[in-house]
Order: C-alpha cells, then sequence, then structure tokens
C-alpha cells in the first residue's frame, strides 16, 4: 500500500524530465476516447513502465460544442434550453446556476414556492448523479452487479424528474424567475416510495460493494489527495472533503433554502480512493434526507414563478456576477456579464471537471497501475462536457 | 483481511428473488409521465398563426407555412407551424409563448416512419396518431413569458368628465408606455390588420428605444394623423391583438398617442424632414377631413400643389364636428392639421363646391381632383311623427356642440341608435346636463360603437335600455316635449344565418316623454354638389362611389375616398384612401416615374 | 277568381306589374346609383313570378304551413311618395310595403274562402309574399339600420 508521502513531491509544479520514447523501454497507450473505462468522450494518453505510469496526459476536444459562445447569440430565455447539456448526468446545477445568473442581474427574485422546489430539484439531481457514480465506480473496479441496481434505481429517480419537470434527463424546469410548473398530485407519495427504496438500497450496496474484499484492496490507497493539494489544485466536493477539509457550499455561503435545513458536512481523512467513495455514499444517504426535509417543509401553496418582462425582447442591464452552487463535485460556477442588449455578452462556466480532470489527475496517475486508471478516474468523479464548454 | 468482507459479494443473492426492474412490454407499459414533453399537438383552428413559436424556438426547428383552410381569416395569418423534429429538443418554449394558448405537447414519444420527411409536419393539420392524446405538458395559466395585462391608462373619473369636455384619457407617461410597449410580440398581426398598414411593431420598439423621433417618423409613412388615430382611431389592431387572445391586447393606441406626446410640434418639420421638390402640377381635394388632408398630406410631398376645398369654417371634417372634445381635443387634431399645412398645403374653408365654385370648373382648372366629402346626411328613421320640432339629430347636436353652440336639448333626451355617433351625442348631452336614455332595437353586444365608448357612457350614468324599437313620434301636452311610442323586441334568429334579427313585440308598448329626441341611427352622403351627368359617369352604389384600384372613377382625373367611398367608414380607413389615390394620382399624372417592374411589385 | 289556375293567373301578373312598377320607377330614378338598384328590384320580382309559374306547372310546390319570420318593420313606417325622386331607403320601404300589401290581400282571401285546395293555394301564396317581405325587411334591417 502507498504511504502518505510525497507532499512536496505532488505541490512539485516544474516539468518532469521528457521521457526517452526511442529507449524501447516504455509503451504509450491511449485510454479514450473510445473506451469503457473512461467518463465520457476524452481520453488519457499514458506512458507506461511495464504495467505502471510514469507519464499521464489529459486530452479533451471530443465534445466541443462551444455552449458558451453558442449562448452569445440567443437571447436569455433561449439559453436556458441550451445550458442543461453542459454536463449531461446533472443538468439541474446548469439550469439553476443560469436562472440564478440572471434574476440577480435584472433584479428579479424567484418565489419563495419556486426556491423550496428548486433545491428539491437538486438534491434529487445529486441523488440520481451519485446513484450513477456508485455504479461507475464498482464496474471500474469489476464488480458488476452493483451498476445493475444503481443504474436501474437512478432511473426511478428519473421518473420522478418526468413526472416533476417534463422531462427526464434535460429538464429544462427551472426558468429564469422561478420554476415551469408545480408538483403534480400524490408527488410526496412517489418520493416517500422512491427515497425508500434507495435507502434500502444503500443499505445493500454498503454491504457488497464496500465491505467487499476486492474493492477495499483496489481503492484503499489509491489516487491520494493530501490537504496540501487542495488550494493550489483547486479541488472541491467530496474529493476536498474526503482529505479533510470541510468546504461545502451549502453551508458556507447557504443559497436557496439550504441555511432552512439540517445537514453537516460530511468530511472524511483517508483521502484515498476508498475513502472518497465512502463519504460519497454517506452524501447520497444525507441526500435522501435533504428531499424528505424539501417535500416536509416547503410551503404547500403559492407563486411558481415573478413576473417576468416579455422574454422576446428582454434586455438586462450592465452587469456581471458570479453564482455558485455545491454539485456532486463540487463548487459550479457561473461568471456571467451583461451589456444592456438583448443577448448575453459572456458566460463562463467553472465545472470542477476542469481541475480534477486534467491537473489533479495527471498528477495521481503517475505511478499507479494501468489496471487502476478506470477505478482512480471515476474516483475523482469528472465528467468531460464541463471541461470544454 | 477480515471473513465478513470476503463472503460480502455473497450478498447479492438477497436481491435475486426481487422483481425485475426491466419492463418487458414498454412501448405498452410504459407511457410517458402525464405532464410529458411528447410530440407536438396544435389546435390549428384555435391557432391564429402569430409565429411566436417560430420566433422564440432556438432550434428553427419550427417555420410557418400557409395552410389553404386559414388564409383570409380575420386575425388570421392563414399560417400554421410546421415542425421539424430533426431539429426540436422538446424543450417546449413554443408551447409556453403560444399566444393562442393552442399549443400543447403530448405525452407521446414513440413514432418511426421509414420516411425521413415525414418527421417535418403541421401540427393540427396533418394526422398523427397522437392527436387525440390529452396528456403531456401545457403551460400552466398563470405562467407567462410575457406580461398579459394592459399597463392601466389613467383616466378622469366619470363624475369629473361629465364637468366638462377636457380629455378623459390622460395618456400614458414614459415608464408606463415602456412597460406596455415591452409587451408587443412583434408578429405584425396588426400590420396586416390595419386600413393603412401602419408599421406598429416598429414604431413601439421606438418607445422601447426611446427613440421618438424614429416612431414619429414610422407613422407618418402611413398615416398624417399619429395625434388624431392614437385617440380615436377603431384601432382593428387590437382586436387582432394575438396578446389578447390570452390577455389584454396591446394598447396600440394609446402608445401611438404617446409618441405624438413626446414630440413637440415645432421639432416635427427638423425629424420628418419632408423635402418637398414641387413637380408644378395641381391637384383639388374637396373634404378636408382625414381622407382629404392625408390624401394633400402625401401628393404635396410627391411635389403637388394641392388646395383643399372644406364647406365648413374649419378642416378637420368629421374629426372636428362630429367627434367631441373629450376624446379628440381641438389642439391634438391641430397638431396634426398644422403640420400638413406648414409643407404649403392650401386649405380654403367656408367654400362648398357647388355652391361657391362649381365641380366643372375644378375639373377644367385641376390636374386632378380627389372627392372625400364622407357621410353627412343623417339617416331618418322614417316613422311618424319624425319631423317633430323636438326630434334632433346626433350629427347636429355634436357640431353644435364642437363650435360652442347650444343645441338646446333640455334636461331630459333619448338617443336613439348604438353606434359611435349615438354614444358621442349621449356623452355630450350628459355634459350638458341631460339625463340620457339611450334606445337600441339590438343587444349590447350588437352595438357598432367601439366597446370602450358604451362602457365610458355607461359610467357616465346613460342609460342604456336595449331591444327597443321607436315606432311613433307624438306631441306631448307640454310643446317643448315630445312623448316617444316604442316596443320591446325579442331577437330571433335569421333563417338565413344573419345576425339574430329584432322582432317588435306589439303587446309591450310603452310611451315616454323627453325634452328632446336626438336620432343617430346613421348617415348617408349628400352628393349634391355633382351635376346628375357627372353623378352618372361615376360608379355610385348605395350612395357611395365604389373606386377602383387606385381610387380612381371612371370619369377621368377623379379620384375619390373616405365614408363616401368605402364601407368601413373609419377615420383610418379614410386616411388610408387618401394616401393611397395619392399614389393613384401619382400614377395617373407621372407615369413616366413608374416602371414596368413598379408596377408588379405594387 | 274561383279556381286555383284564376288565382296563379292573378298572382302571377301581380309579379309582372310589380317588375314593371320597378322598370318605370328606374327610367324616372335621379338619385345616382338608384337605377340600378331598381332594376335589380324589377328581376327580384320576376324571380318571384319564375317561381310562380313553375307552382303552375306543377314543378313546384307551395308551403303554406311553412312559418315565415315577421320582423314587422315595414308596418310603421311611413309611406313614400314614389313620384319624388327617392333614395335606396325609400325604394326598400315602397317593396316591403308592397309586399306587405300582397301578403295581407292573401291572408285576407284564404280566410274567406272555405276550406278546401283552393284555400291552401291561397294561404300558400301568402306565405310567397311573406318571404318577399322578409327578404326585404331583411335588407333593411343589415343596410340602412345599421347603426340602429
Amino acid at each position: 500500500m502507498t504511504q502518505l508521502t510525497g507532499h512536496s513531491a505532488s505541490l512539485d509544479f516544474s516539468q518532469p524530465e521528457p521521457v526517452d520514447m526511442s529507449s524501447g523501454k516504455y509503451v504509450k497507450l491511449w485510454q479514450g476516447p473510445q473506451h469503457p473505462g473512461i467518463t465520457g468522450n476524452m481520453s488519457l494518453e499514458l506512458t507506461l513502465d511495464g504495467d505502471e505510469i510514469i507519464e499521464c496526459k489529459t486530452h479533451v476536444g471530443y465534445l466541443h460544442r462551444a455552449f458558451e459562445k453558442l449562448m452569445e447569440g440567443r437571447n436569455y430565455i433561449q439559453n436556458f434550453t441550451v445550458v442543461c447539456r453542459i454536463a449531461v448526468p446533472e443538468p439541474a446545477f446548469n439550469e439553476y446556476l443560469y436562472a440564478e445568473g440572471l434574476e440577480q442581474l435584472s433584479g428579479i427574485e424567484a418565489p419563495e414556492r419556486a426556491q423550496w422546489i428548486r433545491t428539491l430539484n437538486l438534491e434529487m439531481m445529486r441523488l440520481a448523479s451519485f446513484m450513477m457514480w456508485i455504479g461507475g465506480q464498482s464496474g471500474a473496479f469489476g464488480l458488476y452487479t452493483v451498476p445493475n441496481w444503481t443504474i436501474a434505481y437512478r432511473d426511478y429517480v428519473l421518473d420522478l424528474f418526468e413526472e416533476m419537470t417534463g422531462g427526464r434527463i434535460y429538464h429544462m424546469y427551472m426558468v429564469p424567475g422561478g420554476v415551469r410548473f408545480d408538483l403534480p398530485k400524490d408527488f410526496d407519495k412517489r418520493v416517500k416510495e422512491v427515497m425508500d427504496g434507495a435507502e434500502k438500497l444503500l443499505d445493500q450496496v454498503e454491504r457488497v460493494m464496500y465491505n467487499n474484499v476486492v474493492f477495499k484492496a483496489r481503492s484503499k490507497g489509491l489516487g491520494i489527495i493530501t490537504p496540501e493539494m487542495v488550494d493550489p489544485y483547486g479541488i472541491v466536493g467530496p474529493n476536498a472533503r474526503a482529505s479533510g477539509i470541510k468546504r461545502d457550499l451549502r453551508k458556507d455561503e447557504p443559497y436557496l433554502v439550504y441555511d432552512q435545513l439540517d445537514f453537516d458536512i460530511i468530511s472524511g481523512t483517508g483521502a484515498d480512493a476508498y475513502e472518497r467513495a465512502y463519504l460519497r455514499l454517506q452524501e447520497t444517504r444525507q441526500c435522501i434526507s435533504l428531499i424528505r426535509q424539501c417535500m416536509d417543509r416547503m410551503p404547500r401553496s403559492g407563486p411558481l414563478q415573478a413576473e417576468m418582462p416579455n422574454v422576446l425582447h428582454w434586455k438586462i442591464p450592465p452587469g456581471e456576477t458570479y453564482v455558485k452552487a455545491e454539485c456532486t463535485r463540487g463548487e459550479y460556477g457561473y461568471f456571467m456579464v451583461t451589456d444592456g442588449t438583448e443577448y448575453i455578452r459572456r458566460v463562463f462556466v467553472r465545472g470542477p471537471s476542469y481541475t480534477h480532470a486534467i491537473a489533479v489527475m495527471e498528477k495521481l496517475a503517475v505511478g499507479t497501475n494501468i489496471a487502476d486508471i478506470a477505478g482512480l478516474m471515476v474516483s475523482l468523479h469528472t465528467y468531460p462536457p464541463e471541461i470544454e464548454r | 483481511m477480515n471473513l465478513k468482507d470476503l463472503l460480502s459479494p455473497f450478498y447479492v443473492w438477497q436481491r435475486a428473488f426481487e422483481k425485475p426492474y426491466t419492463s418487458m412490454r414498454p412501448i405498452e407499459e410504459r407511457p410517458g409521465s402525464p405532464s410529458y414533453r411528447g410530440f407536438h399537438i396544435n389546435v390549428a383552428d384555435t391557432c391564429v398563426g402569430c409565429g411566436c413559436c417560430h420566433t422564440i424556438c432556438q432550434n428553427d426547428a419550427i417555420d410557418m407555412v400557409p395552410v389553404e383552410k386559414y388564409s383570409g381569416n380575420k386575425g388570421d395569418s392563414g399560417l400554421r407551424p410546421r415542425f421539424d423534429y430533426g431539429r426540436c429538443c422538446w424543450c417546449a418554449l413554443c408551447v409556453d409563448m403560444c399566444t393562442a394558448g393552442s399549443l400543447r405537447l403530448s405525452n407521446e414519444y414513440i413514432w418511426t416512419s421509414r420516411e425521413p420527411a415525414d418527421f417535418m409536419f403541421v401540427a393540427g393539420v396533418e394526422e398523427k396518431h397522437w392527436q387525440d392524446n390529452e396528456l403531456g405538458y401545457r403551460r400552466e395559466k398563470s405562467y407567462h413569458l410575457y406580461p398579459p395585462r394592459r399597463i392601466e391608462m389613467e383616466m378622469l373619473s366619470p363624475d369629473e368628465s361629465i364637468e366638462g369636455f377636457d380629455e378623459v384619457v390622460k395618456g400614458y407617461d414614459v415608464e408606463q408606455a415602456k412597460k406596455e410597449a415591452d409587451r408587443c410580440i412583434e408578429c405584425g398581426m396588426c400590420v396586416a390588420t390595419c386600413p393603412a398598414h401602419m408599421d406598429v411593431p416598429d414604431y413601439i420598439k421606438s418607445i422601447r428605444d426611446g427613440d421618438y423621433d424614429e416612431g414619429l417618423r414610422l407613422m407618418y409613412r402611413t398615416n398624417p394623423f399619429p395625434a388624431t388615430c392614437g385617440r380615436i382611431c377603431t384601432r382593428r389592431c387590437e382586436s387582432v391583438c394575438p396578446v389578447g387572445l390570452q390577455g389584454d391586447s396591446i394598447a396600440i393606441r394609446w402608445l401611438k398617442r404617446h409618441i405624438v406626446d413626446q414630440v413637440d410640434a415645432k421639432d416635427y418639420a427638423r425629424i420628418l424632414n419632408d423635402n418637398i421638390e414641387e413637380n408644378g402640377k395641381q391637384v383639388a381635394v374637396i373634404g378636408a377631413g382625414p381622407g382629404g388632408l392625408s390624401a394633400a398630406y402625401y401628393l404635396r410631398k410627391k411635389g403637388y400643389e394641392v388646395s383643399v376645398y372644406e364647406a365648413q369654417d374649419k378642416a378637420g371634417g368629421m374629426l372636428r364636428y362630429g367627434v367631441p372634445g373629450y376624446r379628440l381635443p381641438d389642439s391634438g387634431l391641430d397638431k396634426d392639421i398644422n403640420y400638413i399645412v406648414s409643407l404649403g398645403v392650401e386649405i380654403r374653408n367656408n367654400t362648398r363646391i357647388g355652391t361657391d365654385i362649381s365641380f366643372e370648373s375644378l375639373l377644367n382648372d385641376y390636374d386632378a381632383v380627389f372627392l372625400s366629402t364622407g357621410l353627412s346626411v343623417p339617416s331618418s328613421m322614417r316613422i311618424n311623427g319624425e319631423d317633430h320640432p323636438r326630434v334632433l339629430s346626433g350629427l347636429q347636436v355634436l357640431a353644435d356642440a364642437a363650435s360652442g353652440r347650444d343645441p338646446g336639448i333640455g334636461n331630459k333626451v333619448a338617443v336613439i341608435g348604438g353606434g359611435n355617433v349615438a354614444m358621442d351625442a349621449s356623452r355630450v348631452s350628459r355634459r350638458l346636463g341631460a339625463d340620457v336614455t339611450i334606445l337600441y332595437r339590438r343587444r349590447i353586444s350588437d352595438m357598432p360603437a367601439d366597446i370602450e365608448e358604451i362602457h365610458e357612457a355607461q359610467e357616465e350614468a346613460c342609460t342604456i335600455v336595449t331591444q327597443a324599437i321607436p315606432v311613433e313620434i307624438m306631441d306631448a301636452p307640454d310643446e317643448k316635449q315630445v312623448i316617444i311610442k316604442w316596443g320591446e323586441a325579442e331577437m330571433v334568429q335569421d333563417p338565413k344565418g344573419g345576425r339574430p334579427r329584432p322582432v317588435l313585440q306589439e303587446d309591450r308598448m310603452h310611451e315616454d316623454t323627453y325634452d328632446c329626441i336626438i336620432s343617430a341611427i346613421g348617415q348617408g352622403s349628400n352628393l349634391d354638389y355633382l351635376s346628375k351627368e357627372v353623378q352618372e359617369q361615376l360608379a355610385i352604389e348605395w350612395g357611395r362611389f365604389t373606386p377602383g384600384e387606385y381610387q380612381h372613377t371612371s370619369l377621368e382625373k377623379v379620384f375619390v375616398g373616405g365614408d363616401v367611398a368605402n364601407r368601413t367608414a373609419d377615420a383610418i380607413s379614410a386616411i388610408e384612401d387618401g394616401h393611397h389615390a395619392a399614389r393613384g394620382i401619382d400614377r395617373f399624372l407621372r407615369p413616366e416615374m413608374y416602371t414596368e417592374l413598379d408596377q408588379e411589385i405594387s | 277568381m274561383n279556381t286555383i289556375d284564376e288565382i296563379l293567373d292573378y298572382a302571377i301578373d301581380q309579379e309582372q306589374q310589380a317588375a314593371d312598377f320597378y322598370t318605370s320607377l328606374a327610367g324616372r330614378a335621379e338619385k345616382a346609383g338608384m337605377k340600378e338598384v331598381l332594376l335589380e328590384f324589377a328581376e327580384e320580382e320576376k324571380r318571384h313570378k319564375e317561381r310562380l309559374l313553375a307552382v303552375k306547372t306543377g314543378e313546384h310546390e307551395l308551403t303554406p304551413e311553412q312559418e315565415v319570420l315577421d320582423l314587422k318593420i315595414s308596418d310603421y313606417l311611413v309611406e313614400v311618395d314614389e313620384s319624388d325622386d327617392i333614395s335606396y331607403q325609400d325604394a326598400l320601404i315602397i317593396a316591403m310595403k308592397r309586399e306587405r300589401a300582397a301578403y295581407e290581400l292573401y291572408s285576407d282571401m284564404a280566410e274567406k274562402v272555405p276550406e278546401s285546395q283552393l284555400k291552401e293555394v291561397l294561404a300558400g301564396l301568402a306565405k310567397e309574399e311573406a318571404k318577399h317581405k322578409l327578404f326585404f325587411e331583411s335588407e333593411y334591417d343589415d343596410r340602412v339600420l345599421v347603426d340602429n
């Protein structure tokens, strides 16, 4: 097992010695972009010494749709249908941040009930995303039963989304000014059903996956993120919290109605892939609790949308804002600039995957075994489309 | 490594006997959720083809295509949205934006076809297997992507307004106007409906942009009476405004007025910058109403020397003598007329053709003559006793009030009729201190008067008695009074399918005494200024001219327009007639200016 | 006038007379456009005549039991002096009044004769005239009473 060593080395940003490929000692191997062990359309260029990785280079560009540029040519309301595509497994955070940013810039406030529904929506999103992640992490270490369970259960959550928003993946529900329509009839009953089932499933997942001797053996000690790395690398979310850094926007800078919900920041000290996995399992459980709290505490009635100007020629006065929210992978931010026209001047999307999948991954991969690279990558929980906005 | 960890994988057997997740027959067992965003449904009969779905669609997945069935209907573009499922992302912004509320999504999401072109279809026109699907996404009633309610117009209270002839409508301030202008969806239905085809969306945009100079320029392109029309236009545009389908239509009339209010009359010349190049030809216009002056304005702009002959002592026609000051104050009308006069249009007041100058001499002296003499003769009821001295005509009462004369109506009057003249005469009578009862043959919903006029008349405490048919007028014991005999009517469906017709109930007759009776049941033309020979050469039907494409007549050099030549009889139609006649006269007098291509385009 | 044929001949003659009447009015009309209107009325009367001729040959049947709407517009209007230069409103009033008179004539006759086929024919003719009256009254309602 790897020791918690090399703190100073991990903060060494100097260029490594170039690998002498002509020596014939090393092999270049591409993992991705078409590879089941990669989290989407990106690739890792690995240099191997035997089965040990001595160099890793992240390549992106397979998925570039120029979201940020696209948005500059569409009016404010049209963009609301574009942003959800920036992170396929977690579109809701994009919807929320875009709406919140516009609301701040134009001085609109979403009504209280809409804020509760948005919180509920975001936590359900977190649950769905974690369910998929658990499957991914398990599968990456060769345990193929758990993905069958959790991916299927994620679909139950997507069923809830379908009812709540009219769409399974791209909800397009959190419109600027509020949410599009009210919760369906008897929604609370079905939420309760799915939450109870999910809770039960998580217990079984913990037993089968987290206690599994193979899983433990392969994940413990893999990809250690030392607390010292967190700030220089800009590591956020569970990746940081598993290293003992208690950092969670929901608590630190509460948005929506998080200040009215009971929860604590979960953190760990193990700092390796296992610790991160375990922390995410606990956060998944916390999600279920938060969803239940939202269902219980939200006001039963009230308006869902603020009064909006005519969206066909909605102009927002010049200004800029940075809005952020805690997504499953940490701080997700939108920097938005308006110039008084009907179009946004600039949007900059800051997703956590940018650093996690490039700088952190390239660092942590060195010294690991080729067989563990997929597991390591999943344990950082990265989504390529948010690297390429 | 402990034994428990080693055994943990075997716990998977726990779930082996659970019901499988997988649905064996997903198509039957798994319909979309009740609010699922599936395939489009458009109730094509409700849709008006405003094109908002097309405008909002960020994927260009919606095209507006002509559908024959809907062409030519009032307030309908004749277009319907065609969806391209190669581009659609089912965001449903089109549904949220739909002004008519005709568009929604079904919860159907399975459709196969071998033919790629099938996936481009006109919803609601082409049959699709989901068209009767009742579920799926619809916009919530309370959710709007544009403010559905009109910015309220400040008005004098009914008590204040009947005190005098002050203008009732106060007009929007800049902020209110901006907000109201913001509601416009720029569909252009108003442009198509306006007789003058005013560029409404663009001048509304100029309000949003705060560019009133541009707004004024846009209005003068098609209408030299913006201050007037901004107050009294019959605003057919508003009746077709799609925003009104699920809310209040845009206050187009008040916005037009707002632009004029914001521009000082002395800035008109600088803004409109009407450079006139004289062309040496002369045109005579008979009648200084909206039709005549509109023709004069556009002719003058083309370089003609224009003389307008007017029988009354001031220009304006019905706008001055038929529309009371509380609706259109002289200051508003004069702002429009003064600008036209400032371009060098000569108005000869107190000059009646046929009496002071003969029509024939005009024909000799001018290169062309435009007739726009309006409808000035009140129709008579043709019932017994109608020639009673206490029976007055609505037009006369209005003209007296406009000229500051006392029409002598007394304290208790009955007004007969349901048109704008009847409402104006009633409200003028209220201002002169009389109690007013309006007798109308049909129902309020059948009244040709503007609905706002009717409401305001009611607010000013005019009593409206509907389904009341006058049958006789008799002497009252007091000779300053008069008795009207009227009977109640039942509305009976017309067997041929026209509007319901009132049928007198002879067992329910009433006799009421009034100080006077104001008859306002319509008016006709007076063409006595034309000799019989001239009349015979002009196509005349029911007392009105039937002009050709360019307002021309079968008599060379003679063009006609306004109420005396159209069936709509409102200011804006007259203005358009005048504008169009100006084009016609120019074509007639300077054909060399028009190429073949021009003629094809126009 | 005792046989059905005689009655029908009389009615046909009346329609022809009406047509001639409007034609002669048209000849004297001075107001612009009135000539055309009156000639159109004459045409309308000729159509009525055609119908009655068809009744006589059995191609067309009278409908004595049919309900015809009576708008009663003409009942309260003042008689028009036909020698004056008439307007469209005048022409319509003349037409309505003529049809009303014909209607009343046939109704009275139908009431006076005993139950028979003849009575049926008279009642049928009355209904025909009532329809003509409705035609002109509807026209009056639409064209003249626009604001009323």
